[in-house]
């Protein structure tokens, strides 16, 4: 007899009808605080400058990771970008538009770019993450400035 | 083209007929029904408050119910993942009805034992068993409705929905309504019930004058005796089947308003989101875990460590995946040691290398195979590779559960709502009545979603937090920790004669589910044959891809072909035609494929032409992909498409499932790939596990021939297996390089 | 608190200005047509409009909507449910399978034709390459733009009711 799926499908099914059962319960079950009950918001304070910009950066996580050493993903690393060349992080596969570019990402670059990511590097491969807010991105500027070894 | 068979097989039709309708009878539980909801005792009692509780709503029998608006609705058991099938069944059903299309809608059957698809599953299981003579009908019926109601037989694939369910239960439950309603109506209006006729859901007795909508007699039609023999139409009476009729689920469609899984709300509570991270590597566990940053983190209302699985549950999915990001865990060692995808087809060539010319478990034998090779005046050898695929569904996959005082109520996305309720029981230690299983449209199936493991997971979440909560996987999760099309390789040695004909064929693979006979060509006439599995370990875990076996063994055997033809010096169209002798129906849709294509025309400069031909799920396909080299990376011009699924019941519906079979198939063969890296899935989103794009996506045209009103195919699935075959031999066509492991675009980086 | 237009009609939130539009729209606001698909901007599948331009939801923090108008694929009809062009175009080529990609794709189309009312094959190709479509449906989608653009005549299933 052949393995077919779908018979393995139906004997999985009668062997769940028959079979007793066994429970897997939580290895370790951390509850911080039961649902419905307002956290208590965690907002930087206003002149904190990094803070709020680390807390801006969240969203920009989904495709880059500023930590020292960290993996690149969709988008390069960026811890240490400001300052460096653009499409100079070693084994990141660049759009050919933002490797030609010839930017140094100084702080006034950076702010040029995340306004209008395809204005300033038309080519580029970042479709999103464009940040329209000047107060928003002077803060993610920070945080990235903060960074360095 | 939508033609009809030439010459009706009304004998056999008839026979078919009786027997389909027997099925729907015993499916109900011994009588189609009757009265549902007024009678204590009779198994159907219960299905009037479970699928027709509206308002004057009557339920004729347990496939339709009539409303006092005259709104037919038809009860589809099987789910909706965008291959139309709520549409194509109420199409056959209403057809049968005479009902007026404007006033049918459709309604998703509950997961209830009572809707489980016997037809459906007897079609897997025992297909012999549908030949058997009618006195033996009633016994094989009840005993397949048991088996599925026993194997929680809700299920919807095999691209069998139309040729089962639809051909063998709503086409009757609509014949047999479409009686019952005459029957009240003949018995009200004492006249003969030969004289009433039926249109646009309205009765009529033109010797009195006397009309009446559907609705008027729905009560007491449903106090009729169900007739033994309803009368089915003939295909020159068809009047919805056939036809381009719109489809029912897309309005919804571009307005926002379709509710798919992912959109499950619970009524009345506000909803928590889990964001889960499964180990790494199949088989291990979660070591050590590291919460302490993640649990300060805004919205955080609990860390999990599952064993198998973390999870974080948050007031919104995106705080719960932000926290998650912030555990960090440690597994513990895999027992495998296959590390990398090397490792992976290592195992493969050693599992070949060990059966040799005769060794592995045989599928097919036929006549003489060492002679005949002895014998050939040539031969030609090839070995093929394809590589892991993940499904990737659009909706990931995800699962909403409220666990609470012994009950659990899920919500999820799943081609198999019985099962899943069994498993996600089972893992709470409940009986399966306890659990109620809410199952929307899919974002997406194909074959992903007959698997549970998803809906496990959240229950075990839910049975944890106690409260309501919708989990939901990240793309990267999808992408890395599923289940996947299994890797496979496979040998050929071809012997030709003097003539040039493939008189001997020897192959041997590593991989074999379903369908059983998708490693074999049996409509190419080769007088001698082996062919054999030699079995070799999978590091991932295996679910049905779409087309399952056929998504790899088309690629293997439609490119072994081409090189074959090559060999012989003869064009790979001439050399499969001279083939198909026994086969009329393959070379009538071989031959249309390249009339479509212009096959004999010789194409631009740097194009080239690649045809394939296969048989899936009970259709027949052949593909011609045109594809333009001359930039030195493959960019797909057209695709020809000619299909004979026997008959096609909306045809714009049969060519949206090749077109899309088509994107899907041709997507797995330039760009798909999942390959292993120290044990773990190396892709994880859609920038290194590419699909198929707009500006990538050639211009496909389709042609259907109907070929067989009585046997009818399938639609899903199989617009995929040639696709790979015939942009690969186009390749080699453009180029003359051959590829012989997938995916394609990999060679031209 | 984040003040903003959705739909056209104003909304204020509650939220961490730093969540995805995509979030709020769907756990707050209730409007789950706006679909998650990869999380990272590269499936199109959560395209919404802000201001008039497609941007997708899942990678836009809803701190970038403050005092602007987003347009969700629930706002794209008429008042009065009235299909706009794009949508009846999507009905008339039946375009749609699974259909969970299809609010992005719908929403990006309309951008493009406001933009670009009489576009050429590589003017869609370009515009549309953003969205994925696991079905398949691409062949559909582009006739169906052509036919809300008025560049070819609607196909016209055989049955309308």
């Amino acid at each position: 007899m052949h393995r077919s799926a779908t018979l393995a499908v139906i004997a999985l099914a009668l062997t769940l009808t028959a079979c007793g059962s066994k429970v897997e319960d939580p290895v370790e079950q951390i509850v911080v605080r039961p649902p419905g009950v307002a956290a208590v918001p965690a907002a930087p304070a206003a002149w904190d400058l990094v803070a709020a910009g680390k807390a801006a950066f969240a969203v920009c996580t989904a495709c880059h990771s500023a930590e020292p050493g960290g993996a690149s993903g969709i988008g390069p690393n960026l811890h240490g970008v400001v300052g460096r060349g653009a499409g100079s992080v070693a084994g990141f596969s660049y759009s050919e538009a933002m490797a030609k570019s010839g930017l140094t990402w100084t702080e006034s670059e950076l702010d040029a770019f995340i306004a209008n990511p395809s204005g300033k590097v038309p080519g580029t491969e970042m479709v999103a993450g464009q940040v329209a807010d000047a107060q928003r991105r002077a803060a993610i500027i920070a945080y990235l400035a903060s960074l360095k070894n | 083209m939508n033609d009809m068979p030439q010459q009706p097989q009304r004998s056999r039709a008839a026979k078919w007929t009786r027997r389909g309708f027997i099925g729907a009878g015993v499916l109900a539980g011994g009588a189609l029904v009757i009265g549902v909801g007024v009678r204590t005792g009779n198994p159907v009692g219960r299905l009037g408050p479970l699928v027709a509780g509206g308002e004057g709503e009557q339920l004729i029998n347990s496939w339709l119910k009539i409303g006092a608006d005259n709104i037919v609705t038809a009860i589809v058991p099987h789910c909706e993942m965008g291959q139309g099938v709520h549409s194509v069944l109420a199409q056959m059903l209403a057809d049968e009805l005479d009902a007026d299309w404007s006033l049918v809608r459709v309604m998703q059957a509950p997961a209830d034992g009572s809707y489980v698809v016997t037809d459906t599953i007897r079609t897997f299981v025992a297909p012999g068993t549908l030949d058997a003579p009618d006195w033996l009908e009633p016994t094989w019926n009840g005993l397949f409705t048991k088996i599925a109601q026993l194997a929680d037989g809700l299920i919807t694939g095999g691209s069998s929905s139309i040729r089962t369910t639809g051909q063998r239960t709503m086409r009757i439950a609509g014949a047999a309504a479409r009686q019952m309603l005459i029957g009240a109506a003949a018995r009200e209006w004492d006249v003969a019930a030969a004289e009433i006729t039926t249109a646009n859901s309205m009765l009529s007795h033109k010797p009195s004058g006397r009309s009446a909508p559907y609705s008027q007699f729905a009560a007491a039609a449903a106090e009729q005796d169900m007739p033994q023999t309803p009368q089915m139409k003939a295909p020159e009476n068809y009047r919805l089947m056939g036809k381009d009729v719109p489809r029912i689920d897309i309005p919804d469609k571009v307005n926002g308003a379709a509710s798919f899984g992912i959109d499950a709300v619970v009524p009345g509570q506000t909803l928590t989101y889990a964001a889960v991270r499964r180990v790494p590597v199949p088989g291990t566990r979660v070591a050590k875990m590291d919460a302490a940053q993640a649990k300060t983190m805004p919205g955080v209302l609990q860390i999990l460590n599952m064993g198998d699985f973390l999870a974080v549950v948050a007031d919104s999915y995106w705080q719960a995946q932000q926290a998650l990001n912030a555990v960090t865990a440690e597994y513990t060692a895999p027992e495998s040691t296959i590390r990398s995808s090397d490792d992976q087809f290592a195992r493969f060539a050693a599992a070949l290398d060990a059966a040799g010319d005769k060794g592995g478990e045989e599928v097919i034998g036929r006549g003489d195979v060492p002679t005949a090779m002895q014998a050939a005046a040539k031969t030609v050898s090839a070995d093929y590779q394809v590589p892991y695929l993940a499904h990737a569904p659009l909706e990931p996959m995800n699962a909403t559960v409220w666990a609470r005082d012994g009950r659990c109520e899920i919500w999820t996305s799943t081609q198999v709502p019985l099962m899943a309720r069994s498993a996600a029981a089972k893992a709470l230690g409940l009986s399966k009545d306890d659990v109620t299983m809410h199952h929307p449209m899919l974002g997406g199936g194909f074959g992903r979603r007959l698997e549970t493991d998803y809906v496990v997971m959240a229950a075990r979440i839910g049975q944890a937090t106690g409260y309501p909560v919708k989990m939901i996987w990240s793309r990267e999760e999808d992408t890395q920790k599923g289940l996947f099309r299994c890797a496979d390789m496979s040998r050929f040695t071809g012997g030709l004669d003097a003539q040039g004909r493939l008189t001997a064929y020897n192959n041997v693979f590593t991989q074999r589910n379903d369908p059983a006979d998708a490693c074999d060509c049996a409509f190419y006439d080769i007088p001698n044959k082996s062919i054999r599995v030699a079995e070799a370990e999978l590091h991932l875990p295996f679910a049905a891809f779409r087309s399952v076996d056929h998504s790899q063994q088309a690629f293997f055997i439609e490119s072994f072909i081409d090189e074959a033809a090559q060999a012989a010096g003869r064009d790979p169209l001439e050399f499969r035609l001279a083939m198909l002798g026994q086969s009329p129906r393959h070379k009538a849709v071989l031959e249309k494929a390249a009339a479509m294509a212009g096959w004999n025309a010789k194409p631009a400069a740097g194009h080239g032409r690649g045809i394939a031909l296969t048989e899936s799920f009970g259709t027949i396909v052949a593909e011609v992909v045109e594809v333009d080299m001359s930039s030195g990376k493959p960019r797909l011009t057209n695709v020809w498409c000619a299909a004979d699924p026997g008959f096609a019941m909306n045809p714009d519906g049969f060519r949206n499932q090749m077109e899309g079979g088509i994107v899907f198939g041709l997507t797995a063969a330039l760009y798909g790939e999942i390959s292993l890296k120290d044990g773990a899935v190396e892709q994880s989103n859609f920038h290194d596990y590419k699909l198929m794009r707009m500006d990538e996506c050639p211009a496909i045209a389709v042609e259907i021939i109907n070929g067989d009103h009585v046997r009818l195919g399938g639609a899903g699935e199989p617009g995929l297996p040639p696709a790979a075959p015939a942009l690969a031999n186009a390749i080699f066509a453009a180029t003359g390089k051959r590829i012989r492991a997938l995916p394609l675009a990999k060679h031209f980086a | 608190m984040v003040k903003f237009t959705i739909n056209g009609k104003a909304a204020s939130v509650e939220a961490d200005p730093a969540m995805p539009i995509l979030w709020v729209v769907r756990e707050k606001l209730g409007l789950t047509g706006t679909k998650f698909g990869c999380g990272v901007a590269q499936c199109g599948a959560c395209t919404v409009h802000l201001d008039g331009q497609p941007v997708r939801s899942c990678s836009t923090p809803i701190a970038e909507a403050e005092g602007k108008a987003i347009t969700t694929i629930e706002g794209v009809a008429g008042p009065d449910g009235e299909l706009s062009k794009v949508q009846q175009a999507w009905v008339s080529e039946q375009v749609p399978q699974c259909g969970y990609c299809q609010s992005g794709q719908i929403m990006a189309a309309t951008a493009l034709l406001r933009d670009n009312p009489q576009p050429s094959d590589a003017d869609i190709d370009t515009a549309m390459a953003g969205n994925i479509c696991r079905c398949g449906t691409y062949v559909r989608i582009r006739a169906a733009i052509k036919v809300a653009a008025g560049l070819e005549p609607a196909k016209g299933a055989e049955l309308r009711s």
